[in-house]
């Protein structure tokens, strides 16, 4: 409720009940995705709508949001991110592991190949 | 007579759209509401045991086509739905009151009582359950992540090993740090989650929100809503409060709303 330019609205001044200068993505949350769903006589596919504006402007941005601040971890979220970016993620992971381990042994034992030792300082 | 169904889209057909489905509605909380558009009136119509809350409006203004290009305009996105909001919201200052999803149309209104008398048992059974009771919104944000250079904290043993080591140890540091942050602020979220599970008759997880939608540099880590008894709202904020000393976290709450997450059966 902090982001004046989805809080200005004509809704105001009506005696509603409820947040009276409710956030956007709070009500198209609402108005949106809940509710009895009932089958109307014209078929209106709001979930094709609701892919193409909302979710890209309102919500996908969390991604690069979350990453910025340092929390990736919404990468796993499948409905947030793509399986290829948490992949590379896990990859990175995994390689650094390995060649810290690699290192690690290294030094202590001194048996450690010498390319690996060079590769890893580069 | 049987024109109607086929006549040209820019005649004045008309549709009915619905809003909401109430047992009863005092029309006057509708009056002055501009609904989905100018024209006719929001109005109340008696169905049964059951009341609709709708709004006569042009039919070749509500066509799948003109929807598509009406909620990929942002403005009349926000017009639309703050709209249908406004309506449902008024509804139900009269009593429960089920929201339907924007962008529900009958033909005519006798369509509509049809359709409110084959879900007759599913609309009643809903009312029910979320009689004396409202949704509040609930919001959790992590901290952003400290700016400025990182700290060493590999260990004073890193300084002999090397550029390689101090490099890897570096990145790892980064990552346990950003493992931490992670750890720290879903836990927050869950610890949250929990108390306000045992407060409330019911609870939805909702999808978080991005920084356009929740402003400032701070990540959204848990937005819920919960279904809670009418009049509470002065317990649900000294709740949230001793959360927000516990857990650290920054804690929003929004409501009360008409139990928009609590009707869908799914």
């Amino acid at each position: 409720m902090t982001d004046i330019d989805f809080r200005q609205g004509p809704q105001d001044s009506y005696p509603v009940p409820g947040p009276g200068s409710s956030s956007l993505a709070d009500i198209l949350e609402r108005v949106l995705d809940k509710g009895i769903v009932i089958a109307g006589d014209i078929k209106i596919d709001l979930l094709d709508i609701e892919l193409l504006t909302i979710r890209l402007r309102l919500f996908v941005a969390s991604v690069d949001t979350a990453k910025k601040a340092g929390i990736d971890w919404w990468e796993t979220d499948p409905a947030l991110s793509s399986k290829a970016s948490r992949n590379a993620l896990e990859d990175e992971n995994r390689d650094l592991r390995r060649r810290l381990e690699c290192l690690e042994s290294g030094e202590g034992e001194r048996t450690a190949p010498e390319s690996l030792t060079e590769d890893s300082a580069g | 007579m049987s024109d109607l169904v086929t006549a040209a889209p820019q005649d004045t057909t008309t549709a009915t759209y619905v809003f909401a489905v109430s047992r009863t509605v005092d029309p006057s909380v509708l009056a002055g509401l501009p609904g989905m558009e100018e024209g006719a009136p929001v109005h109340v119509l008696p169905c049964g045991r059951l009341t609709a809350v709708v709004q006569a409006v042009t039919a070749a203004h509500f066509t799948e086509e003109a929807w598509q290009a009406r909620l990929s305009d942002p403005a009349e996105l926000e017009r639309c739905a703050r709209a249908h909001h406004a309506v449902v919201s008024a509804a139900a200052t009269c009593g429960p009151t089920v929201p339907l999803p924007l962008a529900t149309l009958y033909r005519g209104d006798s369509r509509v009582r049809q359709a409110m008398a084959d879900e007759a048992d599913r609309f009643t059974s809903v009312l029910d359950r979320i009689a004396g009771h409202v949704e509040w919104g609930v919001k959790v944000y992590a901290a952003p992540a400290p700016s400025g250079p990182e700290p060493d904290v590999a260990g004073a043993d890193t300084a002999v090993k090397g550029a390689g080591l101090a490099y890897l140890n570096r990145k790892r540091g980064l990552q346990q740090r950003r493992h931490h942050r992670h750890e720290e602020a879903l836990r927050a979220a869950e610890a949250v989650d929990a108390e306000l599970r045992e407060f409330a008759a019911a609870s939805r997880r909702l999808r978080p929100h991005g920084q356009e939608a929740s402003g400032r540099r701070r990540v959204q880590v848990l937005n819920a809503a919960y279904l809670v008894a009418e009049g509470s709202a002065a317990e649900l904020t000294e709740l949230t409060g001793l959360l927000e000393a516990r857990t650290g976290a920054e804690i929003e709450i929004s409501g009360p709303w008409v139990p928009y997450s609590f009707v869908g059966g799914a």
